[in-house]
């Protein structure tokens, strides 16, 4: 019941998609001009054609996902903690993100990395610890000094 | 230009320390991260890219083709030595290898998957050098209309044949071409889902879209499910590969690379199925078939020639036609992309010095991979001692560091970030990824060449039947759907039998 709940799950989300597509997206946030000789041509009609094709994508699998009994791979186990443990890894995503313009590439990435580090329980702490450290320093080097990148140096400490 | 003076002219461009030393340095990395298990050759060449940007465009793409062949032989590595294969093509290698390194034979059974991977190698690359000029020849004279039908019959099969369920594929491969839609109309320049947001108008970065939905759902696989542990390397053995037991097994070679060729030029199979249909066909034709699965040194060989026969094969559809046939070659299009190339038949007119520096490369690198893999064969027990706990997040601050580099934007990296959430979500509800790359990389060339076609039949939609060709690929596509679908439904058939239905 459980797999025919996925596939079924999956089949009606990409349904929702396309409508959402087709009936808010398209309308809103493509543009077209207003004469167009052949509707093929518009912008719009590709954008349509995806939607239509989302819709049946979907269609399709809910039709199929009814008298499927597949083993999906998530099914199979039950990890704990898991779904903690990735919405961690989103906060650190997303501050790494923020912290980029503040603090600079390196600073920001010894902390991301720090941070990853102690989600995945390390074996070895201190080899941890300076390869947090020493990682973005040598891609710092790497992409700001020989890739010639111009890599954010932040607002308090700028490295050479 | 001759075909002589193209290869005076690519010999020119490849004839150089800086191009020789970026295809070494190419192999050994793919091959160390082939050997490490969770790094996919997928993730290596992905990871590698952003440091091609600041390099020429022949020793970028060289770089990276040698990433991918030092992969393909090194996901061989950890199949035999810890049974835990290094990429998804070297799991037809544990069957034999694992219990040859379980006898005391792992030295002869990774012997063997080099030699056999070198020569599979070889005979791949020789098979991309005498048929992709031919293909591209032909493909000269293809107008919008066939190219609309080769990429929709590219991405079928590819959608199909990608993961376990057609639908799923297509539903991928769908999202992908709705992503591609981001950006500035193709024609009229008029705004597609931009937002008003500047980042956008130009579409998604390729880069950040690609290592978003192959490398972060991987970090977030580990962190799903976290731990070091990965089973004991066995040692080599004393027993080594000899000339003897090449020659046994050099049928099975043969039989596996041409297995390789095949199925790698097909748009979307890949190295596993080719790996294992090797296996099999080798196990149906030997004399020891009942060897097979104990440890028999000729499964190593028909698996490892099955997989590396793929990799040159899947350049002949990147090469000839512009058509990446898995992710990898999607990849190496980003790379062509990157340094303004467009691969295709007309790259063999107007870069052609530059494809027959790749061709030159290509065989060298089949050598480079034999002194590479002799020694990574040696050291792989340090390569397999890097706790994933450090490895992961030095992925992470890599792919971070590597995408900011394209277009030096924060921007960019939001983009990888959503689109691992994106990846990680497929990866859990296994929908394959590839054909949402795929379809990425293809959605602007389809959509132009669809366009294009309705502007020269001034909207007729038949213009799309109207040659041969056109008529070739719809029949093509047409087959395959039917393909996959009975394929689908045996296997369904086979699965509810097997289960006491």
């Amino acid at each position: 019941m459980q797999n025919l709940h996925r596939q079924l799950l999956i089949g009606l989300v990409a349904v929702a998609m396309g409508a959402f597509l087709a009936l808010v997206a398209i309308p809103n946030w493509v543009s077209a001009p207003d004469k167009v000789p052949h509707i093929v041509l518009s912008p719009l009609f590709w954008p349509y054609t995806i939607a239509g094709l989302l819709v049946l994508s979907g269609v399709g699998l809910v039709l199929s996902g009814r008298y499927s009994d597949e083993i999906f791979n998530a099914d199979e186990t039950r990890i704990p903690g898991a779904m903690k443990r990735i919405l961690i890894f989103a906060a650190i995503a997303i501050a790494y993100v923020r912290l980029i313009p503040l603090m600079g590439m390196v600073w920001a990435s010894i902390l991301a990395f720090g941070a990853t580090v102690s989600l995945l329980r390390p074996g070895h702490p201190r080899l941890a610890i300076i390869c947090a450290v020493l990682f973005p320093l040598i891609l710092y080097v790497f992409f700001a000094h020989i890739a010639g990148v111009a890599v954010p140096q932040g607002k308090f400490v700028r490295l050479p | 230009m001759s075909m002589m003076d193209n290869l005076a002219a690519g010999f020119g461009l490849v004839a150089n320390f800086q191009a020789i030393l970026s295809l070494l340095i190419g192999v050994v990395i793919g091959t160390i991260g082939g050997a490490v298990p969770g790094i996919s050759v997928t993730m290596s060449v992905a990871l590698a890219l952003p440091f091609t940007f600041a390099m020429a465009p022949i020793n970028g793409i060289l770089l990276l083709l040698g990433v991918y062949k030092g992969g393909v032989f090194g996901g061989s590595i950890p199949a035999i030595l810890i049974k835990t294969p290094g990429t998804p093509a070297s799991s037809a290698t544990v069957l034999d290898g694992y219990p040859m390194a379980e006898k005391g034979e792992a030295g002869r059974a990774l012997g063997m998957a080099l030699w056999a991977s070198c020569t599979a190698d070889m005979i791949s690359n020789l098979s991309l050098i005498l048929f992709a000029g031919f293909l591209a020849s032909f493909a000269l004279s293809f107008r919008p209309p066939e190219f609309f039908t080769l990429i929709l019959f590219s991405l079928t099969i590819i959608s199909g044949v990608s993961g376990k369920s057609m639908l799923r594929g297509a539903l991928s491969a769908v999202l992908g071409l709705m992503l591609a839609t981001v950006g500035l109309d193709l024609i009229y320049g008029t705004n597609r889902f931009t937002f008003g947001n500047p980042n956008l108008m130009g579409g998604l970065n390729f880069i950040a879209v690609l290592i978003g939905l192959f490398a972060i759902p991987e970090i977030m696989a580990v962190i799903w499910s976290p731990g070091d542990e990965h089973g004991r390397a066995r040692g080599l053995g004393a027993n080594r590969v000899s000339l003897a037991d090449y020659r046994r097994c050099f049928k099975a070679i043969l039989r596996g690379s041409t297995i390789g060729v095949i199925l790698g030029s097909i748009p979307g199979i890949g190295a596993a199925p080719s790996a294992f249909l090797s296996y099999s066909e080798a196990r149906r034709k030997s004399p020891h078939r009942e060897n097979f699965g104990k440890g028999e040194i000729e499964g190593v060989a028909a698996a490892e020639a099955g997989n590396n026969g793929v990799a040159g094969a899947t350049l002949i559809p990147l090469l000839s036609l512009g058509i990446p046939g898995d992710v990898i070659t999607a990849i190496i299009i980003g790379a062509f992309m990157i340094h303004g190339l467009q691969p295709g038949p007309l790259m063999f007119v107007t870069n052609a010095d530059l494809i027959y520096g790749l061709f030159i490369g290509l065989i060298l690198s089949s050598v480079f991979l034999f002194v590479v893999g002799s020694a990574a064969i040696r050291v792989f027990k340090y390569v397999a001692d890097i706790p994933r706990s450090i490895l992961f997040p030095g992925v992470l601050v890599l792919c971070v560091y590597g995408v900011f580099a394209v277009n030096n934007t924060i921007f960019d990296i939001g983009v990888m970030f959503a689109m691992g959430a994106v990846g990680f979500l497929m990866l859990r509800n296994d929908i394959p990824a590839a054909p949402f790359l795929i379809a990425y990389i293809l959605g602007p060339l389809l959509e132009d060449n669809f366009r294009q076609a309705m502007l020269m039949s001034g909207g007729s939609p038949w213009i799309l039947f109207s040659t041969p060709i056109t008529w070739i690929f719809w029949a093509l596509t047409l087959f395959s759907i039917v393909a996959i679908i009975r394929a689908a439904m045996t296997s369904n058939r086979q699965e509810q039998g097997s289960m006491g239905f």
